[in-house]
């Protein structure tokens, strides 16, 4: 076929199309990001002492971090998926972002940690619950943002999936940061770095293939 | 674009036909001549399928060449994952010398003039791009770029003039 046919093709029946609006995928994100909070919390997991722990900075530095960390990768996943854009950047600002809340997590005040030795505070078989719960709440983030993304036109599609997967880790995360029991700041970092990574790295495996620019 | 994006095919059939020739001029760069057509029709159909996620409040050049420069690394790909194929005696090729003595000339002509004047030239006259996206890309004005391909063809004639083994 010469470029000409194919140009009479393509121009033929040409049908009009919706722009492609960030705006509208961000309300999205966050849209579906605020449904599944609720339905996670009307199936009654919240914990019991939240009312107590409401104004407390170890609660206040968990869902604050997980919170802007969220916000702030799903801008730039969803900014990615531009033809134009350059996400390597934009990444490392997400990481620095996490690596400054782990560093903030060592100033905060652990509760109930008393003379507990580092295995006992770090817990691993609720660990690994934690973080398996936190890469479960994440699934419906990382559909939506990949379903975003198919439609797109990233040109770094690897870096974009990367981006996606962080910011459905982070989302996640938070969902999960208003019924988990722990109150230990190093339990936090350890079990909701363990969930974010593996959501990350699932999702810079997979999203990827199903791409096609 | 943004009348395409409306379904308005007129004004498509026009824009496709446009970045078929930058298309081909970018690939004729960058690829084996037999490897150009594919990669210009695999670039057309991803601007059509992908024509929504184009911004009119940006320039349509930048976004078109990511794409082909996305589908350019794409091509490269296949081709190494392509098996060889042996050469053989009766294997004939069109001679390149033309093409290759004329982008030498013009790189040694270019390299004569002042840094903005060559740049400006390569851009609009050589690579196609409009004077409004050459502005945006070297970062002056217009009538400033239009200034410097202006002053710079001026000079070239000039060199060309002066050197009588230059055909």
């Amino acid at each position: 076929m010469s470029n000409e046919s194919l140009i009479i093709d393509l121009s033929s029946d040409l049908a009009p199309v919706q722009r492609r609006s960030m705006l509208r995928e961000g309300a999205l994100v966050l849209a579906l990001g605020a449904v599944e909070l609720a339905l996670f919390l009307t199936m009654g997991v919240m914990r019991p002492d939240m009312h107590h722990m409401a104004g407390s900075p170890f609660l206040m530095w968990r869902v604050g971090s997980l919170g802007l960390l969220a916000v702030v990768a799903s801008a730039l996943a969803i900014r990615s998926f531009q033809p134009t854009a350059r996400p390597r950047r934009g990444l490392m600002l997400a990481c620095s972002l996490a690596v400054v809340a782990i560093v903030c997590g060592a100033f905060v005040t652990p509760e109930d940690v008393g003379e507990r030795v580092l295995l006992d505070r770090i817990d691993p078989a609720s660990g690994v619950l934690c973080a398996a719960s936190i890469f479960v709440l994440s699934l419906p983030i990382v559909a939506l943002l990949g379903a975003l993304m198919r439609r797109a036109a990233p040109t770094q599609p690897r870096l974009s999936a990367l981006a996606s997967g962080i910011a459905a880790g982070a989302c996640g995360a938070f969902v999960f940061a208003f019924c988990c029991p722990f109150n230990d700041p190093l339990y936090v970092v350890v079990w909701y770095s363990v969930g974010c990574t593996a959501v990350a790295g699932a999702a810079r495996w997979r999203l990827p293939r199903r791409f096609r620019l | 674009m943004v009348a395409a994006q409306d379904g308005h095919g007129g004004a498509y059939h026009r824009l496709l036909g446009e970045m078929s020739e930058w298309l081909t001029r970018y690939f004729q760069r960058r690829l084996p001549p037999g490897e150009v057509d594919d990669a210009v029709q695999e670039t057309l159909l991803a601007v059509h399928r992908r024509r929504h996620t184009y911004d009119p409040q940006y320039p349509l050049a930048p976004w078109l060449a990511a794409i082909a420069k996305n589908k350019w690394v794409d091509q490269l790909r296949s081709l190494g994952r392509r098996p060889l194929g042996e050469l053989t005696d009766e294997m004939a090729v069109g001679d390149h010398e033309a093409s290759v003595v004329s982008s030498s000339v013009l790189a040694t002509l270019l390299d004569q003039l002042r840094p903005a004047q060559a740049q400006a030239i390569l851009l609009v006259k050589v690579q196609g791009y409009s004077v409004e996206d050459a502005s945006a890309q070297i970062g002056l004005s217009p009538s400033a770029v239009k200034m410097n391909i202006h002053r710079g063809l001026q000079r070239l004639t000039a060199i060309i003039e002066k050197a009588p083994d230059v055909e």
